[in-house]
């Protein structure tokens, strides 16, 4: 198993890598499909395979096609889609990541998060999960089905063509 | 297997995130930057989750709304790109400054 999750965590790095370094947009996008497929194996090696095959379908499947169709959409095909990133604005973003992340990493190192074993034994049951969603967590579950519905209608409306004003 | 590999490795991602977020100049490709800090931060829901709590399906709850609000956000964003795109024919963030005073 612990092959597996350092494959998927590779997998993720590399795509991630890919996504934030190449300067052609729609290369980019598949860098993070590549990523997102990286993190549904973590899912999976969580004990999570829905969530994983959630993963799969709504990130991969959905948004990730989705930004595809807004390059097609947004730029004249054929046309350079991207110019190169100087290395100052590289080296200033750079360094505060870096900083941030060395001083993040240490904090958790002195949690002793490493004597902590993961040890996934069974999968947890859909059917729980269910019926948490239905009773626990109903209030939430609600909301984001309102908050989606909204962003739909939202999502039409902005990307809609503005009518033609004829007097 | 143990819960400090995943939080590294969530944090790695998160930081690769962040500098997707502050080099790009692409409205897009900044999404593409959100995304990934979203997938750290579900990797360390779904961990936790996995380690202790006394609930065992709330990680992956919590981690099924992110992907639902995420969906929404995305929605919304390339919504905003196609406008933006529309009227000015560009989408690099630096020339968005109609709202500066």
């Amino acid at each position: 198993m612990s092959t597996f999750v350092l494959f998927a965590m590779g997998t993720a790095l590399l795509g991630a890598m890919l996504a934030v370094s190449l300067s052609n947009i729609l290369y980019a996008i598949f860098g993070l499909g590549l990523a997102l497929l990286g993190v549904a194996g973590l899912f999976l090696s969580l004990g999570s395979p829905f969530v994983a095959a959630m993963q799969v379908l709504i990130y991969v499947g959905g948004i990730t096609v989705a930004m595809v169709f807004a390059v097609m959409l947004s730029f004249a095909m054929g046309a350079k889609t991207a110019t190169g990133v100087g290395l100052w604005t590289r080296l200033g973003a750079l360094i505060p990541v870096g900083v941030l992340a060395a001083a993040v990493g240490l904090g958790i190192q002195n949690e002793g998060l490493d004597a902590v074993v993961l040890d996934v034994t069974e999968a947890i049951p859909i059917a729980d999960m269910g019926m948490a969603l239905l009773q626990q967590f109903n209030l939430v579950f609600e909301t984001l089905s309102v908050v989606l519905l909204l962003a739909i209608v939202g999502a039409v409306t902005i990307a809609r063509k503005p009518p033609e004003e004829d007097a | 297997m143990n819960l400090e590999l995943f939080v590294m490795f969530s944090l790695l991602l998160f930081s690769v995130g962040l500098y997707g977020v502050l080099t790009r100049r692409n409205l897009i490709a900044v999404l593409i930057g959100v995304e990934l800090m979203l997938n750290a931060a579900s990797i360390n829901f779904m961990a936790f989750g996995a380690h202790h709590a006394s609930d065992p399906t709330m990680g992956p709850i919590f981690v099924l709304f992110i992907i639902g609000l995420a969906a929404a956000e995305v929605a919304i964003a390339l919504s905003i790109v196609l406008s933006v795109y529309r009227v000015r024919k560009a989408i690099r963030v630096e020339q968005l400054t109609e709202l500066k005073g």
